[in-house]
């Protein structure tokens, strides 16, 4: 698994955790390649509206927007422009929110601007929001287009992160009749010794 | 509710969660940009944070 997906579900727990004490609400997302076609914006929004509803029931304005939308056409899909509607509105009604979006450059790249301008949108309106979005380097330009003074952190596979996974999953080694210490520490060294160079 | 969209981004971050092991990333949480970010009250200018950096690590970093 990737190694900002398990930043970003790191982050996403450790805000679920405090929801309650610090009243805020969380919507977290993570994007993946095998399903470019599904992430386009209008499901992205709604997945993030999805979540924040779930909290409190069904508000009334959603409800009829979608009663609405299925006598119209049968029950098309909502338009990017109607989602962002809707969600603007939940998050105005919530006191404070935050958005995780892992792997933004897993998306299609159509996608990207348009993603950044609705987030851009959202804390235009609701300037409390708390936006968090991984991605490879080559994205931080997209992102800083948008968010001129967006913070940037550098992620990269820490040593003890390493050392901790790989002697974790020695531990669960299913043969440990086959390890004996030498063994095991140097695959250790290998293994952090390989890291360094990359 | 999937009116608003097929994604169940619920299901993913469960399956995430369960093959996260303790400890990864911890520093990130004790950093001070992060903490500034989660905690502040800041306004708009401050409302983003980008973790930038290469998913791998692990089996595709060691191949």
């Amino acid at each position: 698994m990737p190694l900002t997906a398990r930043i970003s579900s790191l982050v996403i727990d450790s805000l679920c955790d405090r929801a309650q004490e610090d009243n805020i609400a969380v919507a977290g997302l993570y994007c993946d390649f095998l399903s470019q076609q599904e992430q386009a914006t209008t499901n992205i929004i709604g997945a993030l509206l999805k979540q924040l509803v779930n909290r409190g029931g069904i508000p009334d304005h959603l409800r009829e927007a979608f009663q609405k939308a299925k006598k119209e056409f049968g029950g098309r899909v909502p338009r990017l422009a109607d989602l962002m509607g809707m969600l603007k509105i939940v998050i105005a009604s919530l006191p404070r929110v935050f958005i995780c979006l892992d792997a933004l450059d897993e998306c299609l790249p159509k996608y990207v601007p348009e993603i950044l301008e609705s987030l851009r949108d959202i804390v235009q309106e609701s300037p409390r929001t708390r936006i968090f979005l991984t991605g490879r380097p080559h994205v931080r330009e997209d992102v800083q287009r948008y968010f001129l003074d967006a913070v940037v952190i550098p992620i990269s596979p820490n040593p003890d992160d390493i050392r901790n996974y790989v002697e974790m999953r020695l531990d669960r080694d299913s043969e440990p009749e086959a390890m004996s210490n030498d063994l095991r520490v140097d695959i250790v060294r290998v293994i952090l010794e390989k890291i360094s160079n990359v | 509710m999937r009116w608003l969209s097929p994604l169940e981004p619920n299901n993913r971050h469960q399956g995430v969660r369960t093959e996260r092991f303790d400890g990864v990333g911890n520093w990130l949480l004790e950093t001070t940009e992060f903490r500034e970010w989660r905690y502040n009250e800041g306004g708009a200018d401050k409302a983003v944070l980008f973790c930038s950096g290469n998913p791998g690590v692990g089996k595709t970093y060691l191949r």
